[in-house]
């Protein structure tokens, strides 16, 4: 028990420097302090967690869907598919309202993942590397379309707002949809146990009285979701869904149920940590979190597959 | 004897008119260019906006919508290709004279070379205003149009003198680009910066880095270095392209409580103009003339 204790103060530590750390010097006295914290602070600090919780959940989903650990939406071609139907969606009905253009996105990442998990089941299991090499190379035919379309309408640098996800834009009345994550997040731990039986195989999961296909949808759908609502408030955060899943599953097991808050909590400590880092890197501009997190979730990564653990509960 | 002279200037002209050439400043240094070439390509926006403006035609443009001062060059000049890409197929069938490059197409000199005597005329942002007078006194020695050209750099000094005294006194500025839902910021040694030295406008905050993108920045640091006027570059619209615009990404109370959105002194420029074209005669002047409009209409 006593690592919900540190868990706690770890969350409240990022929240209280979240609020602390920005251009604004709310100690100052000529700004509006409650104003600033109200518009600025605490919707960038609830955007972070959000982003980082929901990505590191749809990373979970995602693992147990096609029973392999190396591989996250953003290795299988979600977020690219969801840049997809956005600039489609701009291309054709530019001024729709945000909810529009997210349904788009959503309903393309979903499209583009199933394409995805359609590939994975012509791949030999053999070798784990194997899956992740598949959705690598398949997300980059996907952003290929999305770069030559982007390309020939003169959006490139548009879709570079997505890329690289980051909190500078986000004020009150602009991250709202991030809300959406945290329903999905609670939708997610209902579920967790017919989610662990996915994570079985097709057979496994079906002797045991799982509606396989129905449920492996619904998960994709929740990812879709987000990845969704991520790429189109604050644009896409690689790794995420890769290192969070695989540090919780290192340091306590397999068991989803209890495992899915502590990845919630990692995923949204480890992004609301580098975006605070992004926001003082180069004080007072910003780096995008999404690099931050690019550099040390590569690192993180690297530590995995070197580190190889002794027992792996999967 | 006077018939034996004509007669013989006559006879010279074809040879004369092929050896005719001159000198101009480019992007690299001074480069030996023919005097009033025909058929003439340009691949770059800033250098059609000068020579629209010493009213040279060209002989073919590049694919892209361009800003509505410029209309009128673009309406049935065929297109070889974009800024980016030029189209060496259509090139080399139109066997142009010359062809004027720089800015988005510099990359493109060298292959462009080989299809005609290609110049780089690249104005860069931290020398912008010196980097545009020279472009126009280039064209001018180039298409023979000198006295046009000198007019208009004489116009042009004056339409800074007159911008340098309206603007005097009236506080600092920070120039801000909107790009979806974000803000980066220019300094002085940017692209946009000559509207800072050339205008002799303070910078709200002069540590400001030379970024060709600008520098990325939170609502929060508008709100800190709370500019007396932000003038405000939307690239969506530059670029032709709906969607979020300048007007909401800065409708926020961070932007509003500033000295600027208080006293209504957010100056949203022409974007395309400036984003586009920048260095060009029509597109600084014109830019000029939206900064006085605004310093002039404001009583505070």
């Amino acid at each position: 028990m006593q690592y919900r204790l540190y868990a706690a103060l770890t969350l409240a530590l990022l929240v209280g420097a979240s609020c602390l750390i920005g251009v604004a010097d709310i100690f100052a006295g000529d700004l509006d302090r409650q104003m600033v914290m109200l518009v600025s602070r605490l919707p960038r600090t609830f955007a972070a967690l959000l982003a980082g919780a929901g990505l590191a959940l749809a990373g979970v989903v995602v693992q147990m869907s096609v029973q392999n650990r190396l591989v996250e939406p953003s290795l299988v071609g979600t977020p690219e598919s969801a840049m997809l139907g956005l600039l489609i969606v701009t291309l054709i009905a530019p001024g729709a309202a945000l909810m529009i253009k997210m349904s788009v996105a959503a309903a393309t990442a979903l499209v583009g993942t199933l394409g995805f998990l359609w590939l994975a089941r012509h791949v030999p299991r053999r070798d784990p590397v194997l899956l992740p090499l598949v959705g690598l190379i398949y997300g980059g035919i996907i952003g290929a379309a999305v770069l030559w379309l982007a390309w020939t309408t003169d959006l490139v640098q548009y879709i570079g707002v997505w890329q690289s996800g980051e909190f500078s834009g986000v004020l009150q009345g602009r991250y709202e949809l991030l809300w959406i994550v945290a329903a999905i997040a609670a939708l997610v731990w209902f579920a967790a146990d017919r989610i662990t039986m996915l994570g079985l195989g097709e057979d496994a999961a079906r002797s045991l009285g799982l509606d396989y296909r129905q449920t492996l949808l619904a998960g994709l759908i929740l990812v879709s979701i987000i990845v969704a609502v991520v790429v189109v408030s604050v644009g896409s955060i690689p790794f995420v869904g890769l290192v969070v899943p695989n540090i919780v599953s290192r340091w306590r097991g397999d068991n989803l149920r209890r495992n899915l808050p502590l990845v919630a909590w990692l995923g949204g400590c480890m992004v609301l940590g580098c975006d605070i880092i992004g926001r003082v890197i180069r004080f007072p501009y910003e780096i995008p979190a999404g690099t931050v997190f690019a550099v040390i979730g590569a690192g993180i990564f690297l530590w995995l597959l070197h580190a190889a653990p002794r027992q792996f509960h999967g | 004897m006077k018939t034996m002279i004509v007669a013989a200037g006559f006879a010279a002209m074809p040879v004369l008119a092929l050896a005719q050439t001159t000198e101009i400043e480019t992007a690299v240094g001074a480069v030996t260019v023919p005097v009033a070439p025909e058929t003439v390509v340009t691949f770059d926006l800033t250098a059609l906006d000068t020579l629209t403006a010493l009213s040279v035609d060209v002989a073919a443009v590049p694919v892209i919508a361009p800003p509505s001062y410029l209309a009128d060059a673009f309406d049935g000049t065929p297109t070889v290709g974009t800024l980016f890409e030029p189209d060496f197929e259509a090139l080399a069938v139109m066997a142009p004279d010359f062809i004027i490059a720089g800015g988005r197409s510099q990359s493109q000199v060298e292959p462009l070379s080989a299809i005609a005597p290609t110049i780089d005329m690249t104005i860069s942002g931290d020398n912008l205003l010196a980097d545009a007078q020279a472009r126009v006194t280039a064209y001018g020695t180039m298409f023979a149009q000198q006295d046009t050209a000198t007019a208009l750099l004489d116009d042009l000094d004056a339409a800074i003198e007159n911008a340098r005294n309206v603007t005097d006194g009236q506080g600092n500025a920070l120039i801000v680009l909107t790009n979806g839902g974000k803000v980066s910021a220019y300094g002085d040694d940017s692209r946009f910066g000559w509207l800072h030295t050339a205008l002799g406008l303070p910078e709200a905050f002069p540590e400001l880095n030379a970024e060709t993108h600008g520098e990325a920045i939170s609502f929060e640091f508008i709100a800190e270095v709370n500019p007396d006027w932000i003038f405000v570059v939307d690239r969506g619209a530059a670029i032709g392209q709906e969607g979020e615009a300048a007007a909401v990404t800065l409708d926020n109370p961070l932007v509003a409580g500033t000295t600027a959105g208080q006293n209504d002194q957010i100056v949203y420029l022409d974007s395309a103009r400036l984003y586009l074209v920048g260095g060009g005669y029509q597109s600084m002047t014109g830019t000029i003339d939206e900064v006085v409009a605004a310093f002039s209409a404001e009583p505070s």
